[in-house]
């Protein structure tokens, strides 16, 4: 497997890099795997997870007590003399991140996430923290396309935290989310936002994979994407992108799922710029692509908005091609930036 | 007769001004392409967003009432997953007005409660939501409640469907029949998801909802 053997090329010392302070050792873990921001919500009264699955028949899943951590990623980036620089940095596991990139002068850092172990199987939990503090600008991408391997009994999991502080920036553009044949997956990604930050978060999702080529033959995708924004009083719930694709329960290729479409793109802004002239905009841009697209905004809160957009096409190119139009506007219109070109490094 | 029948069936009248004939919650979109066109093709519509959009949102909102979750935690949830900016104003147009209608008629505390969040501010008034509200307090017991309001959704959108397609009378009589088995199983379905499935949605159907903002010629407000 071609990532496997990119790792091992790894030079040993990936995790730090020149800029940042030398004390980058394992932090203090006391967060268990479990322990999230969500439990403050009704989810308490569900037995939160692998409670509530376990009485829900149809979910089939084994609780996520049996999962076991395979990889643990943390990295927080602060702003230090005009460049975005990690002032922590911690893995465990099947999960590093490639020495820092910086693509061009504005200062934002890149850093990109290794998978060693190439696949997620069964059970299997990773675990990523990002925060980016006031002013920094951090872009996070991935080495290769995230594979789910047949999980049987139960699922692989990531579960992702992130923090802007005020005025930070994260773009997360990871390559594409491949499922096999039988694979179970869960995304849970928590993201809390200053009102004053800049998020832009793209993502593709493939038909899958399975021997015999057909397409959904995985049991169960779920990606789900919560986006707080901290405000005065506390912090309030901005958008709830919640996906999830069961092929066993019915056919979801058809009108009013796949539309008839293999691949599904989505992209998610928040930011205090975003406005409706903005999405008029995307919309056209979206309109020159061999894709079906529709996008929205979401509601106001504390001054920043959201906008969502979602594009259904049969190939992964065509997502990225359109995806990358899209960051690359906002890139160019609110930093002056080169649309991105991961592949080049 | 059980004390809320009447109450229940004025609740889910097709005629109940909440402006219900104004939205097509995403329909209009799939006949402007000409997907929808027809019994057949609005009836696999119809399906999709009773077993998608009616069941992981509306129904599972519904439940969670009835468990007990807090309304205002709900109505959080529900602006923030309706992602299509049209879809979830249509819920809010409609919740708003089914709230007055209900304060109206069928007044109670907890619908004051939730009255007088959407009034400050605090909650924007979520149709399901509202309706859930009246019906516990008017004593439905859970699964009545959820069937009539899914059927009730169902109806409201065939009627629409019928003039927008446009459709003959028996074509939508034939849809409504065909759609109970889809609202038994979604009442069923309801009972067995948690609470991370709430707001899960079809690409599909999420799509055709914000294409909606855009279209040219439009009978409807989504």
């Amino acid at each position: 497997m071609s990532t496997t053997a990119t790792a091992a090329e790894l030079p040993p010392a990936v995790g730090s890099p020149p800029a940042a302070p030398p004390d980058l050792g394992p932090c203090p873990s006391p967060a268990a795997p479990n322990s999230r921001k969500l439990e403050s919500g009704p989810s308490r009264q569900w037995a939160h997870r692998g409670a509530h699955h376990a009485a829900a028949p149809k979910s089939g899943f084994a609780a996520s007590s049996t999962s076991s951590l395979r990889g643990e990623l943390r990295l927080r980036v602060a702003e230090r003399a005009g460049r975005s620089v990690a002032v922590q940095q911690f893995h465990q596991g099947a999960l590093r991140v490639l020495r820092p990139h910086y693509l061009d002068e504005s200062g934002q850092v890149c850093y990109v996430v290794v998978n060693p172990g190439g696949a997620y199987l069964g059970a299997d939990l990773y675990v990523v923290d990002v925060e980016v503090e006031a002013g920094a600008s951090l872009l996070l991408t991935t080495q290769s396309a995230t594979k789910i391997y047949r999980t049987p009994g139960s699922f692989a999991e990531q579960r992702m935290t992130i923090r802007l502080g005020e005025g930070a920036e994260l773009e997360l553009a990871p390559d594409q989310l491949i499922a096999y044949r039988e694979a179970s997956y869960r995304q849970d990604t928590h993201i809390t936002v200053h009102p004053t930050s800049s998020l832009v978060m793209a993502e593709v999702i493939t038909p899958g994979w399975s021997p015999d080529g057909a397409s959904f033959k995985y049991k169960e995708l779920r990606l789900r994407n919560e986006i707080q924004v901290e405000g005065d009083d506390g912090a309030a719930l901005l958008a709830l992108d919640n996906l999830l694709i069961r092929p066993p329960l019915g056919d979801v290729t058809g009108m009013g799922f796949m539309e008839g479409y293999s691949h599904l793109g989505s992209l998610v802004v928040v930011d205090p710029r975003v406005d409706q002239a903005l999405a008029d905009e995307l919309h056209r841009l979206t309109a020159g692509y061999e894709a079906y697209s529709g996008l929205s905004l979401t509601r106001t809160l504390a001054g920043t908005t959201g906008l969502v957009l979602r594009s259904l096409s049969n190939s992964t190119e065509e997502l990225n091609r359109l995806l990358g139009a899209c960051t690359g506007l906002l890139r160019e219109r609110w930093y002056g930036r080169a649309p991105l070109n991961l592949r080049k490094y | 007769m059980s004390s809320y029948q009447l109450a229940l069936q004025q609740l889910c009248d097709s005629a109940l001004p909440t402006g219900a004939f104004a939205h097509s919650l995403g329909f209009e979109t799939y006949i402007d392409r000409g997907v929808v066109a027809d019994e057949e093709s609005f009836g696999v519509w119809l399906a999709a967003f009773v077993g998608q959009q009616l069941t992981y949102s509306d129904g599972l909102g519904i439940r969670f009432l009835y468990e007990g979750v807090g309304v205002g935690e709900l109505d959080a949830h529900l602006s923030a997953q309706l992602l299509p900016r049209q879809l979830r104003e249509a819920s809010t147009k409609m919740g708003g007005r089914l709230i007055e209608i209900g304060t109206e008629v069928f007044p109670s505390a907890e619908l004051e409660a939730y009255r007088a969040m959407v009034a400050t501010g605090q909650a924007a008034g979520h149709q399901p939501l509202a309706f859930a509200v009246v019906a516990r307090s008017l004593g439905v017991p859970f699964e009545e409640a959820l069937a009539a309001y899914l059927f009730a959704a169902v109806t409201s959108l065939t009627q629409n469907a019928v003039r927008a397609i446009p459709l003959g009378q028996n074509s939508g009589q034939r849809l409504l029949r065909k759609a109970h088995d889809g609202v038994a199983a979604a009442v069923e379905h309801v009972q067995h998801l948690g609470w991370d499935d709430f707001g899960a949605v079809s690409p599909g159907l999420e799509i055709s909802q914000m294409r909606h903002e855009w279209q040219r010629a439009r009978m409807f407000m989504s």
